[in-house]
């Protein structure tokens, strides 16, 4: 094989100018993709990252069951009680891979400066979980782009329950700012206006233009008084890494199926519309590049094939004539299609490396739809990427050489011997 | 048994609507051990007999057999691993892969059998030293004369200790001093080793050497 493989390689080496010509466009091709999946990889990080923390949907999300269907329509009916709240976040707990479980509450209803109202929408959370969460974010990915969960003014406080955050676009609209006063009002879980007086902390983007707009943020207890109840929504659950989610979902189900209570525990990727329309967006783009870029990697590829070919065709004569199988003729161009790929993929790399340390040194800011904020455009350096892309490079060079290969193997013998 | 046995073999060529009748009715023995040249004027057929005895071509009609198989019975793959193991070739051009040295290219037809590169190389060295190119073996073709790329091309032949040699006017592109040497090797592998040597030529010189000459003209066999 090795002597295969040194005839295919001096081969190579014949036309040298062609020879680089076709791994400069496998590089080329090869760097497109692998740049391309290394920026929708970020993205795919950042997403999920924003989903489970900027959208704070946590890892894992325990409903009372039955809460998905019929929780909006009869809220007093599908809450977790406190005990059955402290018992779920005692269980939980216990979990070696969980890192935090913090109980969460949505009202939903108006925010006035006195002068004009608007519909709200808030999270009641814990103070000292915010902080946690946050830091998780910033720990776990190394950066939160600039804007992000950043609050001015005050951030929540236990001690200040009376103190909220709201949206930036809410605040603007409203023209309220830190230590700016308003009410709120919203409907209590047995159906009674609840009304209760409040006080701008800090203004926060959510990070995204519609929710800039409808956001706030409570103290849990402030949610809770403001709904007349003990309850809480939901139990959010904080784990050490994104890609337990599966396992713990069912560890945690299991679990809480055997302590007797009845809950349904939904995903961050359940809960997060934004992630999956952007991720099948981002799919789909990828999949028509690669499909363009292969195509042109392929023509590329059969073009040089063929001419190198029609070049030795009275070689390849030669070879028949000595007892070369048809076959034989063709896994030798495949392996010259092969090392093309090979070398090809390699500068591809080098390329890729390249690109991606000036994208690192230069990053260009951008705003993605959807999003409020300027983000930095990050590529990722994914070595199993790398490696399924090489290997897919010389498999494709291998197909594109041997297509025109076993025309040629094909051939009359006398024919071949016969030409020029 | 004969080696080469051929009756009543055809050849004919579709050119357009124009066929051209190659071969017409050769009837043809040759026996192992023998020193064949196939002589005649351009386009009188030899080249094209040669082939059909090379199987690299197949005759219109007529029967064939070659060391005892019948060439027109064989497929694709089965024809390649008889001329693999039973037939070498030595062309008119040299025909030698340019980018492998003289022993890299002897080598290639018992690596095209699946041979060892221990054992091709020990074979490979041999001949080239029974063709007189030791000093030559790390030469690629480009830096080698005309009589010496011949020279390779007939270590090459013999590699695989073929039963039959076929040339195809091996000495048309050199030199007359050349020409006779390459004949002499040729004859003398014939005589020692007892090798099959069929060639072409319609050099009148160098039919002294043979011992037995066919003559071709417009595809008949006009004298023996």
């Amino acid at each position: 094989m090795i002597q295969w493989i040194k005839l295919a390689y001096r081969n190579i080496l014949r036309n040298k100018r062609r020879s680089i010509v076709t791994m400069i466009a496998i590089a080329v091709g090869f760097t497109s993709i692998s740049i391309y999946h290394g920026y929708i990889s970020n993205a795919y990080e950042g997403l999920r990252w924003l989903a489970i923390c900027g959208e704070r949907l946590g890892h894992l999300r325990i409903n009372k069951a039955g809460w998905e269907e019929q929780g909006k329509l009869e809220p007093y009916n599908y809450m977790l009680s406190k005990e059955q709240t402290d018992k779920i976040i005692q269980l939980v707990k216990e979990e070696k891979d969980v890192v935090l479980v913090t109980p969460q509450i949505q009202v939903m209803g108006t925010v006035t400066n006195g002068l004009t109202s608007i519909i709200f929408i808030a999270q009641g959370v814990i103070p000292k979980d915010e902080e946690f969460i946050t830091k998780f974010w910033f720990d776990v990915v190394g950066y939160v782009d600039e804007g992000y969960d950043t609050v001015i003014g005050e951030k929540l406080n236990e001690k200040k329950t009376y103190g909220v955050l709201m949206s930036k676009d809410m605040a603007s609209y409203l023209k309220m700012k830190p230590g700016s006063d308003g009410i709120v009002m919203a409907q209590t879980l047995s159906g009674q206006m609840n009304a209760m007086d409040m006080q701008i902390s800090g203004i926060y983007d959510t990070g995204n233009d519609f929710s800039n707009d409808k956001f706030m943020r409570f103290n849990f207890e402030f949610a809770q008084a403001l709904l007349d109840t003990q309850s809480a929504e939901r139990v959010v659950v904080m784990l050490k890494h994104w890609k337990d989610t599966e396992r713990m979902h069912d560890v945690i189900a299991k679990k809480l199926k055997k302590a007797g209570i009845d809950a349904e525990i939904r995903t961050w990727q359940d809960l997060s519309i934004a992630y999956n329309k952007m991720k099948s967006y981002l799919d789909t783009i990828f999949i028509f590049l690669f499909f363009i870029v292969v195509t042109i990697v392929l023509v590329t590829i059969i073009n040089t094939m063929s001419n190198t070919i029609v070049e030795r065709t009275k070689e390849i004569g030669t070879l028949r004539a000595l007892g070369m199988k048809r076959v034989g003729v063709a896994k030798l161009f495949a392996l010259e299609g092969a090392l093309l790929g090979i070398f090809g993929s390699m500068a591809g790399v080098v390329l890729h490396t390249i690109e991606w340390s000036l994208i690192r040194l230069f990053p260009l800011h951008y705003t993605p739809p959807g999003l409020s904020t300027p983000v930095a455009m990050r590529v990722n350096m994914v070595p199993w990427a790398l490696m399924l892309l090489i290997v897919c490079f010389i498999i494709i060079s291998t197909i594109a050489a041997v297509i025109p290969a076993k025309s040629a193997a094909k051939a009359n013998i006398v024919d071949s011997l016969g030409h020029p | 048994m004969a080696l080469i046995e051929m009756k009543n073999i055809t050849k004919d060529y579709h050119l357009g609507e124009t066929v051209v009748h190659a071969l017409r009715g050769i009837d043809l023995q040759i026996d192992k051990k023998e020193f064949v040249a196939v002589w005649g004027p351009s386009g009188s057929g030899k080249t094209t007999l040669l082939n059909l005895i090379g199987a690299i071509d197949d005759p219109t009609t007529g029967d064939l057999t070659i060391a005892g198989k019948d060439v027109r019975g064989l497929t694709d793959d089965q024809k390649s691993e008889h001329r693999n193991q039973t037939i070498g070739f030595v062309f008119q051009g040299f025909n030698l892969v340019p980018v492998l040295s003289a022993l890299e290219n002897v080598m290639l037809p018992m690596q095209i059998r699946g041979a060892s590169v221990a054992e091709a190389k020990k074979q490979a060295l041999m001949r080239l030293e029974e063709v007189g190119l030791s000093d030559l073996i790390n030469n690629r073709p480009a830096k080698m004369s005309g009589g010496q790329q011949q020279r390779v091309s007939i270590a090459r032949a013999l590699v695989n200790n073929p039963s039959l040699v076929i040339a195809d006017e091996p000495t048309a592109n050199l030199d007359s001093e050349t020409a006779l040497m390459v004949i002499d090797i040729m004859r003398e592998l014939n005589e020692r080793d007892h090798i099959t040597f069929i060639f072409s030529t319609h050099d009148q010189r160098l039919l002294d050497k043979v011992k037995r000459l066919v003559r071709l003209e417009d595809g008949k066999i006009i004298q023996e």
